[in-house]
C-alpha cells in the first residue's frame, strides 16, 4: 500500500491525511466545485474533481470515486465518517476494483448496518439488548400494526432508522397518538439521510448514560477494546460533548462492557475499527445499542488516553499487520480526555446553523489540548455539509485537571465572522451536574428545553466593561477597513483596524470636515489628530 | 467627550481623554486609565485604576450595521451598540428591530421548507415555532422572536429558499 484516497472532506480528511504522511503514504484528495480551495485539497499530495457540491453529486457518488483512486493509481481508500463510509456498496465496489477498502468487510458493514440484525447478533453473542422489534418496518407496513407492535413494547419508544446514524431518523414517542407522525418524520429523514426508510422501534430507557466501546481487530483473529468512551450529552441524538474514561463506568463495569463488545466483534468475525454503542441504565446496567463500523468522529479522546493512533492502525490493519498493541495499554485509562465538537451554529438562537465565511480564526494550544480541525482564516464554511469546523480535545491527568484545561482552550479560541457553539461549551464546562458527571442522555435536551431559548453567552459585567470600552475607542481611533482609503474594501461591515500609535496620528489632515461622526468631535476636541 | 453604549446588560456611559499615550476614561463614575496596542487585526487593553494595577484584555473590534459592534474577548462575542450622532439618523432612517413594529422572519440559510407551522392571521406567542428548514443536513425551527399576529406566510412545504428569503411576516 502505497497511495491512500480519502473519500471525504473537512477535518477527518485532514486528519486521515497526517495519519498517512506519518506513515510515508502518499495521499490523494477528491473534492466537490464548492471544496476546490478547502484545506483537505491543499493537505493532499494529488486531488481530483469529483462533482458539483451537493454531496449526492460528489462524496456520495461510488462511480467517480471508484474513478478518481484508478485515475490517480491509489491502492487504498479511507472511507472517513459519514458520506460512504457505512456503505456496503461502496466497500464492495473497492473489492471489485482491486482497491483496498480501509474499514471491515462488504459484510460486516451490511450485517451491522442493519439495526435489527445488528440486535440479533448481539444476543447471539449473549449480549443484553434493549427490547425492541426484532424485524424491519418497511416502508408498506401500515402504521396499525406498528402502534400495536410500540403497544407490546411499552411506551415511550423510540423509533429509530434502520440504517440509522448521528441521530437522524430518530424520534421518541410517549403515545400511540403521536406514533404515525413520527412515524412519518423518521422515514422521511431516513430516506433523505441513506436511502433506506425503514424502522424499527425500541424502548426508551428512562435517564440512560450513551457508553460505546471503541474496537480494532486485525485479519489474524485479534479484537482489542479500548476504555469506553461516555457520551451522553447529545443535542437531538448527536453527540456534543465526549470523554473516556466513563466518570461512572466502574473496573468491574469496563471489563464487562469490553468483553461484551469484544465478543458481539469476534462472532461476526469483523475486522478494523469499529465502535459499539451500549446504553447503561440507572441501576448500572448495560444494553447492546448497535455497532458503528467506521472511525468516529470522538476516536481522539481514545487516542489521548491510550497513545494509540487509531487510523494509523487502521491502515496498519487493512495492509494485513498484526494488531501487536498490549491489551492492557488499551483496557487502563492513562488519565482523562474531553472532546468538544466545535460546529458552526449559533447556541444563542437555537442552534441554527451559521454557515458563511471565517474573518479570523484562532485555534488554541498548550499543555494538553488537541484540536481537529480544517477551517482557516478566509475558510467558507458551505451550506452543503456537516457544519463541523473542528473538534476541540483536552487531556488532563484526572478529569478536574481536563476540564481545567478545555476551560483554557475554550477562552483562547477565537472564532470571528461566524457564530459557532463555543459559547454554549464555556457555559456547559461551568455547569455544576457537568462537573460532578450527574447527565444522561436527555439531560441537554431537557435543559434547552427548560431555558427556553435563552442564551448560552453569559457575559459577566467586568468583561461588558471590556467590550464597551473597546467599542468606544475603536469608534474613536479605529477606521472602518475601507473608509481609510487604503484598502479598497467595501464600506460597511468589516473589522474595525486598530490605528492606534498617538503619534502618527498627530501629521493627519484636521481641517475644516464638517462634523459628521464622533471621529469629527474627537478631531474637534482634540482628542485626535 | 462622551460615548453612550448599550451592552446586553445595559446601557454605558464612558467620557474619553486622551492622557499622552494612553486614555483616561470615566465609566459608570469611575476613572480608568486605558493603555491601546494594536496587534495583527487585535488589540490589547490594559485597564485598571492607575498604571501600577492594569488587567490585560485582548479584543477584537467588529462592525455590523447601524453602530452594531461585536467585541472579541475571553472566547465571547459581545454585542455592544454605539448611539453616535451619525448612526442615530442612520437607526431613525431605517428602524427596522426594534421589538414593535413589522417584522419579517427570514431564512438565515439556503435550504427547503420541511414544515409551515403557522398560518396567516394567527396569533403567536414569543419563541413559538414558525417554520422548519432543513438545512446543513439538520431540521432547524424558526421561531417567533416575539408576539404578535401572522400577517403574512410567504412559504409553502417543499419549496427551496434562498439564505435572507422572507418567510414570515408577523405584525
Amino acid at each position: 500500500m502505497r497511495k491512500i484516497l480519502i473519500a471525504n472532506r473537512g477535518e477527518i480528511a485532514v486528519r486521515v491525511m497526517r495519519a498517512c504522511r506519518d506513515m510515508s503514504l502518499a495521499t490523494v484528495a477528491v473534492y466537490s466545485e464548492c471544496d476546490r480551495a478547502a484545506r483537505h485539497v491543499r493537505v493532499a499530495d494529488e486531488a481530483i474533481a469529483i462533482g458539483p457540491s451537493p454531496p449526492g453529486e460528489s462524496y456520495l457518488r461510488i462511480d467517480r470515486i471508484i474513478d478518481a483512486a484508478r485515475a490517480s493509481g491509489a491502492d487504498a481508500i479511507h472511507p472517513g465518517y459519514g458520506f460512504l463510509s457505512e456503505n456496503e456498496d461502496f466497500a464492495a465496489a473497492c473489492r471489485d476494483a482491486g482497491i483496498t477498502f480501509i474499514g471491515p468487510t462488504a459484510e460486516a458493514i451490511t450485517l451491522m448496518g442493519s439495526k435489527t440484525a445488528a440486535r440479533r447478533a448481539a444476543m447471539a453473542a449473549g449480549v443484553p439488548v434493549v427490547p425492541g422489534t426484532e424485524e424491519p418496518l418497511a416502508a408498506d407496513v401500515p402504521d396499525a400494526l406498528i402502534v400495536e407492535r410500540a403497544r407490546q413494547i411499552g411506551f415511550p419508544v423510540m423509533v429509530k432508522a434502520v440504517a440509522g446514524g448521528g441521530g437522524k431518523g430518530m424520534r421518541v414517542v410517549s403515545s400511540p397518538a403521536d406514533l404515525p407522525s413520527a412515524i412519518r418524520a423518521a422515514r422521511s429523514e431516513a430516506g433523505a439521510a441513506f436511502g433506506d426508510s425503514t424502522i424499527y422501534l425500541e424502548r426508551r430507557l428512562e435517564r440512560p448514560r450513551h457508553i460505546e466501546v471503541q474496537l480494532l481487530a486485525d485479519h489474524h483473529g485479534t479484537v482489542l477494546a479500548c476504555v469506553e468512551r461516555e457520551c451522553s450529552i447529545q443535542r437531538r441524538h448527536q453527540k456534543v460533548i465526549e470523554e473516556t474514561p466513563s466518570p461512572v463506568v466502574s473496573p468491574e463495569q469496563r471489563a464487562r462492557l469490553t468483553a461484551a463488545a469484544a465478543a458481539v466483534a469476534a462472532s461476526v468475525g469483523y475486522t478494523n475499527a469499529g465502535t459499539v454503542e451500549f446504553l447503561l441504565d440507572e441501576q448500572g446496567r448495560f444494553y447492546f445499542l448497535e455497532v458503528n463500523t467506521r472511525i468516529q468522529v470522538e476516536h481522539p479522546v481514545t487516542e489521548m488516553i491510550t497513545g494509540v493512533d487509531l487510523v494509523a492502525w487502521q491502515i496498519r490493519i487493512a495492509r494485513g499487520e498484526r494488531l501487536d498493541v498490549p491489551a492492557d495499554q488499551l483496557l487502563v485509562p492513562r488519565g482523562h480526555a474531553i472532546e468538544c465538537r466545535v460546529y458552526a451554529e449559533d447556541p444563542d438562537a437555537g442552534f441554527l446553523p451559521s454557515p458563511g465565511r471565517i474573518t479570523s480564526l484562532r485555534i488554541p494550544s498548550g499543555p494538553g489540548i488537541r484540536d481537529d480541525g480544517w477551517a482557516e482564516t478566509g475558510t467558507d464554511v458551505p451550506v452543503f455539509y456537516d457544519p463541523l469546523i473542528s473538534k476541540l480535545i483536552a487531556w488532563g491527568a484526572d478529569r478536574p485537571q481536563a476540564i481545567a484545561r478545555m476551560r483554557r482552550a475554550l477562552m483562547e479560541y477565537e472564532v470571528r465572522g461566524i457564530r459557532t457553539s463555543l459559547p454554549f461549551f464555556q457555559w456547559m464546562l461551568r455547569q455544576p451536574s457537568f462537573v460532578s458527571a450527574e447527565f444522561h442522555t436527555e439531560f441537554l435536551d431537557e435543559l434547552l428545553q427548560r431555558r427556553a431559548g435563552e442564551g448560552f453567552s453569559e457575559i459577566d459585567p467586568s468583561l461588558e466593561e471590556v467590550a464597551a470600552i473597546a467599542a468606544c475607542i475603536a469608534d474613536v481611533e479605529g477606521e472602518l477597513a475601507g473608509r481609510s482609503g487604503s484598502t479598497g474594501a467595501p464600506a460597511g461591515e468589516g473589522t474595525l483596524k486598530p490605528v492606534l500609535s498617538a503619534s502618527a496620528r498627530v501629521a493627519a489632515d484636521s481641517s475644516d470636515r464638517p462634523v459628521r461622526s464622533w471621529k469629527d468631535r474627537a478631531r474637534l476636541e482634540g482628542l485626535r489628530g | 467627550m462622551t460615548c453612550d453604549l448599550e451592552t446586553p446588560g445595559g446601557r454605558r456611559t464612558i467620557e474619553l481623554r486622551r492622557r499622552g499615550s494612553a486614555w483616561e476614561m470615566t465609566l459608570d463614575g469611575r476613572i480608568l486609565s486605558v493603555d491601546v496596542t494594536a496587534t495583527g487585526g487585535r488589540w490589547s487593553l490594559l485597564i485598571g485604576p492607575d498604571t501600577s494595577s492594569r488587567r490585560s484584555y485582548e479584543v477584537a473590534v467588529e462592525r455590523r450595521s447601524n453602530g452594531e459592534r461585536i467585541v472579541y474577548v475571553n472566547g465571547l462575542a459581545v454585542p455592544v451598540s454605539i448611539v453616535d450622532p451619525r448612526e442615530r439618523l442612520v437607526q431613525r432612517r431605517g428602524n427596522v428591530s426594534d421589538g414593535t413594529g413589522p417584522r419579517s422572519i427570514v431564512s438565515p440559510m439556503p435550504g427547503r421548507i420541511v414544515k409551515v407551522l403557522v398560518r396567516e392571521g394567527d396569533v403567536v406567542a414569543a419563541q413559538q415555532g414558525l417554520v422548519v428548514v432543513e438545512a446543513m443536513k439538520m431540521e432547524n425551527e424558526l421561531r417567533a422572536p416575539r408576539a404578535g399576529q401572522v400577517s403574512a406566510v410567504k412559504v409553502v412545504e417543499g419549496m427551496s429558499v434562498e439564505a435572507k428569503a422572507v418567510l414570515v411576516t408577523l405584525a
